[in-house]
């Protein structure tokens, strides 16, 4: 023993005598400042701050976020509440400024196959931000504008002052000029064929107030529309004023004072809620249902010609096509049956009730999000046209009481600005090039990739051509296109294209291990920003308050582009010489100043310390109401200022997928006997998610956990077929086509029809190796080991008219998985290839 | 009186040591003694002897009333000082007289006992009673006119539009109806503050058969005295000026009109939805007042559209001689209003008839007043593939 | 730091002294990735000294051995790219390749909670129980993290470095009683998945020296 004691005190002593110390490296440990004494200790009292998934109060324990509770004047709130502290203390945090090793090697010549799947190395936000300038500089030098697409489209964290995008394209314009993108994913049919048909694009715009409906309606529609799933998340911090119009619906439901029809496909959870009527059509075949309808109406003299007549225009162009004189084909109810598998009886139901009595339309989005998207949309408002009833209170039609807090009465406040997502009037960007080299410089938002794999393509867009650009380098900010866009393995092809990729986000997401600059922002509790709360309703300013510092080396957005413009000389013109509190204090003041007189705001640092400002109750509204008083006076802004049964306008672009009128068009896929079916025959739903807002909060796991099987995403299965393929409740599936394959996690149910399943988009893609082994998945054909829909999803227009992104059409089939079970890599940071 | 000197030394110091509640307190208390002790009932303090005994307003606001519809008028109804400004019910009441003693403070204090004094103060205190105003949801005024006894039909299409409008969200009067007691404080404009700001209000002398340009929406008359409205001029409209008479111009008009319903709404051109004016059914009734020319059928709609010329008289005010810096405002707004969730568009990225629906869909978060809609989404059409022809 | 040792002979203050600089040394080599600075360092002949003077122990001298034969081959800016790609890839992402080395992802609240290497996906959060407890302990020693080290406090090169202090500031029981619990109930799995995961070797010797280094501190 004692020998032992002096052998270790001489190995210690060698060591001494050595006399090395570490100075290479200083210590990762210094002496506690005064102020982190306090400061760990204070304020651990009850904080206010918002996201899309509700407004919320944060307690926390020594700095870190401990207890969450909802904001008092959210009466619903959402379960995702608590996925929300899992958000930020995520392993799959950004910790760090990253560069792939090859990049940063090799630069512009990098080996681009690499992407998705190889090494990165920690660099300084100096470091970083310089490389990110010199990859612009190369691109505009050498390609200029039409080189760079910065236009990117989609969610962020909420709040005004760090909103990820207008932060990004700000300090980006100010280096050049990019391409931009119209529209969006999850309206680009609707968005597009409205403002052809009712003058405006009515699925972001304020509808009729439930108050009104619930007191006018006699039947309610409800067509691919499941608002008590997706009213849960909201544009703005959400306070869930709709549900209490939804659990009054459900009492009248019940008392029989009011009918509640749901045609859809599946059984879904607002069907469920409100224990409502259901019909079932056959996927992607509603426009064949509503011709049956319209025709119904029409030879039984059921529609409303003095409204028609004073109206709309084109209801006598459109009429011989419903009568078959146009095509041959009567569009009568029989026709309807064979293709949309609702009985003739129920059709001539429908239509009677539908003009018994005061009957709102309520649209889902979902059906426009298909081939001929738009078709569904325009021959909806047909409908509502022959009915008769747009302008009344609780009749006519509806595109949005799904979303973001519409129909419930506005506040009328004006709500508060945001950063500037423009450069300043008058500053010029450092390479001043606006010569797109005869490309557009803008494109239609989902046919990027397309245009990356086509350059120089010209297509058919909304009555222009467009021209694509060559797309060398993207950048994305709070961003996750691996997420929204269609077709995986189309991406990667594109993405060996890309000569530089930059991504700037919270957390790993498939975008960022597509990328060759990882940027890391922090969440939304690690900054201080302003809200609106209550979304359309507007009901109130919210202080979105710091939680915690920023974790790791992560910054706000609006450190980390006033540190790039400073890259770029021009720090003072990004920042107008303001600090990140000079903003808030702004932006607070000029709403305040837009409400003075109307609504009373205290000063700012009231207003800081209270967590929020109530603009109180709003009043009922009906939408479409002075168009119906006076309609030359009020009219829409359709081309006639009329509702447009016949588009002449549309009709002269002479696209054979978007005619003059709607029109019944076949699917290139589609299940239940239609092309495709007989060797895929199950129809793929990618609805928005229940326990998500798209793809955010997927990678929350203590939360994800509540609802994956397997640790996969689930894919809701019908029990017939179910069976038929030997899968039971719990086990692993492989759902595949031709474009992809993935792996989830079985959920047997009855709410699922025979040839339909159900997987909800915003599950995080992470490829394997196709062999399902922990090695590869950056190739063509990867397994994605999660369950992201988007793998097996097509990457076609809408149509000519709106390009528009079109996941809804889509076949697939599906097996038990047998082989050995791959880990989930969707939460990972960058994979090795050779490990 | 010992306590009066430390109630005055209280007083007398700075009001940042003061919470705003003690001063109001003491400053109402201060005001009652100085009127006539603490005998006298609540009531007492609500006739107009009591309100410019202290408030200062026997040569200014009182004698600005005595000019007015509200003072005399055919019905022999008068509105005093406490039928507008204190509140009807009682708690508000008190409340009300609490904030009015800093008016006494202010009296007490000389910050508004000269003219100049006065009126340097008018629009804050203005601001202030509007505000009240608002609060109250126009009581005051709503105690003699209400919404729903208000005889729509012998108004204005115009004024039918804008009070069917408020009275759905039982707007507050004050709103629009500002100066209608005492002369309204010099704000520049009450509508599009910002908007008028930047183009100004015009010049006071116009040439005429020279082109001028409307800076907001602007009412239409018959003749160069009347009240009758003749329909609306549309934001950033050219006009030509034919003569001038007092306060009003006499202005030419042309345009496009859609032969349906009473043709009354004027556009820029033919086949193009930029809406020039709006007149009203007896307007467009009247014989000479609409000058139709030579028809066209638009192919897009297959309406028929009329080339037309109008003669009416207007305001000699908001009519601007440039019409760019209209665009100028109204490009700044777009470009930040529009990019708060999403990317503007390019102007030209639409057509003139596309950009109504596009803009009409998207407002629902945008916080424009009425007049610079109005701008925004001319600027749109006129700044459109229509007009500029450019890749997109 | 306060080194007030009046009841320790000279001897143990040098033991501990030593030891306290061994701590530190490897607390820099998790800290972050080895640059130019470090490896001229470690190849000086007083580096190489110090190296030789661990490697007096057997049971360190193979990892020495590694970390030399690394040493040398870094040579170049790439290959010292090289190095901090595997650093990254292993200590900075969190991945099917990587290893945690926060301690709180290895020791939970329960013994049913205790985290297999091969089950990563049961990961708990980060900034949990374990950073709480090293934030107050340093706390109470008058100390906190570099602000240029922006880690939970459970993270390996805390832990190593916060043992340095204490063999300057407390008795051996405390040291013993302290690495007994917050390091010895991870080490070995933590050394292990390096050792699977690290292609280039260097890490996977750097974790091994640290395991064989942190065992002899107990066992002896």
């Amino acid at each position: 023993m004692k020998e032992i004691i002096m052998k270790r005190r001489n190995f210690l002593k060698g060591i001494l005598a050595t006399s090395f110390t570490v100075i290479s490296t200083a210590s990762v440990l210094t002496p506690l400042t005064a102020l982190a004494k306090i400061g760990a200790k204070n304020r651990d009292d009850w904080l206010t701050t918002g996201s899309h998934f509700g407004a919320f109060k944060i307690k926390r324990k020594n700095g870190v976020i401990d207890q969450v509770k909802p904001f008092d004047l959210d009466k619903y709130p959402t379960d995702m509440i608590n996925g929300v502290k899992g958000l930020v203390y995520n392993p799959s945090r950004i910790r760090y400024p990253m560069v792939r090793l090859d990049f940063l090697l090799k630069g512009h010549k990098s080996d681009t196959t690499q992407r998705g799947d190889f090494r990165f190395v920690r660099v300084t936000w100096d470091q970083a931000l310089t490389l990110f300038k010199q990859s612009l500089d190369e691109i505009q030098t050498n390609y200029g504008p039409s080189g760079l697409h910065a236009g990117q489209t989609g969610w962020r964290a909420t709040g005004q002052l760090h909103s990820s995008t207008s932060h990004m394209q700000r300090a980006v314009g100010m280096h050049g000029n990019f391409v931009k993108k119209i529209g969006d994913y999850s309206t680009g049919a609707g968005q597009t064929i409205l403002p052809y048909v009712l003058g405006s694009t009515e699925v972001y715009a304020q509808g009729t107030s439930w108050p009104l409906i619930l007191d006018n309606a006699k039947t309610i529609v409800l067509w691919a529309n499941d608002p008590y799933k997706n009213l849960q998340v909201g544009w703005n911090a959400e306070t869930h004023e709709s549900f209490e119009y939804l659990a009054q619906l459900k009492e009248k439901v019940k008392q029989g004072k009011i009918r509640v029809i749901s045609i859809d496909p599946v059984a879904s959870k607002t069907q469920d809620y409100l224990g409502c009527e259901k019909i079932y059509v056959n996927p992607q075949t509603d426009v064949a249902l509503m011709l049956a309808i319209a025709y119904e109406l029409y030879s039984n003299n059921l529609h409303d010609k003095e409204f028609i007549e004073g109206y709309s225009l084109g209801f006598d162009r459109f009429v011989p096509y419903l009568t078959g004189e146009e095509d041959g084909i009567p569009k009568t109810v029989e026709w309807a049956e064979k293709i949309t598998a609702v009985p003739a009886e129920v059709i001539k139901e429908l239509a009677k009730t539908m003009v018994a009595g005061r009957t709102q339309l309520l649209m889902g989005w979902c059906i426009q999000r298909q081939q001929h998207g738009e078709q569904p949309y325009w021959m909806a408002a047909v409908l509502a046209t022959m009915i008769g009833q747009i302008g009344l209170p609780g009749g006519g039609i509806s595109y949005g009481h799904h979303y973001s807090s519409i129909g419930v009465p506005s506040s009328g406040a004006a709500a508060p600005g945001a950063f500037p997502r423009n450069v300043d009037e008058g500053q010029k960007p450092i390479f001043d090039n606006n010569d797109f080299k005869g490309a557009s410089s803008t494109i239609p938002v989902a046919r990027w990739i397309d245009a990356i794999l086509a350059p120089g393509k010209v297509i058919d867009a909304n009555g222009a051509k467009v021209t694509y650009p060559d797309i060398k380098m993207m950048i994305f900010s709070g961003n996750n296109p691996w997420n929204h866009h269609q077709d995986r393995n189309r991406m990667k092809k594109a993405f060996h294209k890309l000569e530089c990729v930059v991504s700037i986000d919270i957390n790993w997401t498939a975008t960022c291990r597509f990328s060759d600059i990882v940027l890391p922002a922090c969440t939304t509790m690690e900054r201080n920003d302003i809200d609106i709360y209550g979304s359309y309703a507007n009901r109130g300013l919210l202080a979105m308050q710091k939680m915690v510092e920023p974790l790791f080396d992560s910054l706000s957005d609006y450190e980390i582009f006033t540190r790039f413009a400073k890259v770029l000389g021009k720090e003072k013109e990004y920042t107008r010489g303001m600090t990140e509190f000079d903003w808030l204090t702004k932006l607070y003041n000029d709403c305040k100043k837009a409400n003075d007189g109307k609504f009373v705001m205290p000063e700012f640092e009231q207003f800081w310390q209270d967590g929020y400002v109530h603009f109180g109750e709003g009043k009922p509204w009906t939408r479409h109401a002075d168009f119906r008083e006076d309609p030359e006076i009020n009219p829409l802004g359709t081309p006639s200022g009329m509702i447009e049964i016949h588009s002449r306008k549309i009709e002269r672009y002479q696209y054979d997928d978007c005619k003059g009128h709607p029109t019944w068009m076949e699917k290139s896929e589609r299940s239940h006997g239609g092309p495709g079916s007989e060797k895929h025959p199950i129809w793929m739903q990618s609805c928005h998610p229940d326990k998500r807002l798209h793809s955010q909060m997927c990678e929350s796991k203590e939360y994800r956990s509540t609802y994956t099987v397997q640790d996969r995403e689930p894919v809701y299965l019908n029990p017939a077929d179910a069976k038929h393929r030997g899968i039971k409740n719990g086990d692993v599936v492989r759902v595949f086509n031709d474009r992809g394959q993935l792996l989830a996690g079985a959920v047997v149910s009855d709410n699922f029809p025979e040839g339909v399943i159900r997987i909800h988009e915003g599950a995080w893609y992470g490829p394997v190796g196709d062999d399902g082994s922990t090695t590869g998945g950056a190739e063509i054909g990867a397994l994605c080991s999660y369950g992201d829909p988007n793998t097996l999803t097509q990457d076609i227009g809408s149509s000519k008219l709106a390009q528009a992104c079109s996941a809804y059409t889509c076949l697939v089939d599906y097996e038990k998985f047998t082989g050995k079970l791959p880990q989930v890599t969707s939460f990972s940071g960058p994979l090795e290839i050779g490990a | 009186m010992k306590w009066l000197m430390n109630l005055w030394q209280t007083l007398n110091k700075p009001a940042k040591y003061l919470t705003l509640g003690s001063i109001s307190l003491t400053a109402f208390v201060m005001g009652i003694i100085f009127w006539g002790g603490f005998n006298t009932a609540l009531e007492a303090t609500n006739t107009e002897e009591f309100c410019i005994s202290c408030h200062s307003m026997e040569s200014k606001p009182y004698q600005e009333l005595q000019q007015t519809v509200h003072w005399s008028n055919h019905s022999g109804v008068r509105a005093t000082c406490p039928d507008c400004h204190v509140p009807h019910n009682w708690g508000r009441k008190i409340a009300r007289k609490m904030e009015a003693s800093s008016d006494v403070w202010g009296w007490v204090f000389n910050t508004v006992n000269t003219s100049e004094k006065f009126e340097d103060k008018r629009l804050e205190m203005a601001s202030r009673e509007w505000a009240r105003f608002e609060r109250d949801d126009s009581l005051a005024c709503k105690n003699c006119h209400n919404y729903d006894s208000m005889k729509w039909e012998s108004m204005s299409k115009l004024a039918q539009k804008q009070m069917k409008r408020a009275a759905e969200k039982d707007q507050s009067c004050v709103d629009c109806h500002k100066g209608i007691a005492h002369t309204l404080p010099d704000m520049g404009t009450a509508r599009a503050p910002q908007l008028i700001a930047e183009v100004g209000t015009g010049p006071s002398k116009f040439t005429n058969e020279q082109y001028y340009f409307s800076a907001l929406t602007k009412p239409l008359f018959f003749s160069a005295k009347g009240d009758v409205e003749a329909g609306t001029l549309n934001v950033a409209t050219k006009v030509k000026i034919l003569e001038s008479k007092e306060n009003r111009v006499k202005v030419s008009i042309s345009g496009w009109r859609k032969q349906i319903g009473a043709g009354r709404v004027i556009y820029f051109d033919f086949g193009i939805n930029m809406l020039t004016a709006q007149l009203s059914k007896e307007a467009a009734k009247t014989e000479g007042v609409i000058n139709g020319f030579e028809e066209k059928e638009d192919e897009m709609t297959g309406l028929k559209w009329q080339r037309v010329e109008t003669t009416l008289w207007t305001d000699a005010e908001y009519l601007i001689t440039e019409q760019q810096p209209l665009w100028d405002y109204a490009r700044t707004t777009f470009r930040s209003s529009c990019s708060v969730c999403h990317t503007q568009p390019d102007e030209a990225h639409f057509d003139a008839n596309t950009w109504p629906g596009m803009f009409q869909g998207m407002i629902a978060f945008v916080n424009m007043d009425q007049d610079t809609q109005a701008l925004v989404q001319k600027y749109l059409q006129q700044h459109s593939s229509t007009f500029v022809k450019k890749e997109h | 730091m306060k080194q007030q040792i009046p009841d320790m002979t000279k001897e143990i203050a040098e033991e501990n002294q030593a030891r306290a600089i061994v701590y530190n040394f490897l607390s820099s080599l998790f800290a972050k990735e080895v640059n130019t600075d470090l490896v001229e360092q470690l190849t000086s002949k007083e580096g190489q000294r110090f190296l030789s003077s661990l490697s007096l122990e057997a049971k360190l001298a193979a990892p020495i051995d590694d970390i030399n034969t690394k040493l040398t081959q870094l040579n170049s800016e790439e290959s010292l790219l090289e190095l901090a790609a595997d650093f990254c890839g292993l200590f900075l992402v969190d991945g099917r390749t990587s290893v945690s080395l926060y301690a709180g992802q290895y020791i939970a609240n329960e013994p049913s909670d205790v985290i297999s290497g091969n089950n990563k996906a049961d990961k708990i959060q980060i900034f949990g129980e374990l950073h709480q407890q090293m934030t107050e302990f340093l706390t109470n020693s008058n100390m906190q993290i570099h602000s240029d080290f922006p880690e939970p406090a459970d993270h390996l090169a805390v832990i190593l470095a916060y043992l340095g202090h204490l063999c300057l500031s407390t008795s051996v029981d405390n040291q013993i009683n302290f690495i007994e619990t917050y390091l010895m109930t991870w080490l070995a799995d933590f050394t292990q998945q390096v050792k699977k995961h690290d292609a280039g070797h260097f890490y996977a010797a750097v974790a091994e020296l640290t395991f064989e280094w942190v065992k002899l501190e107990v066992n002896d």
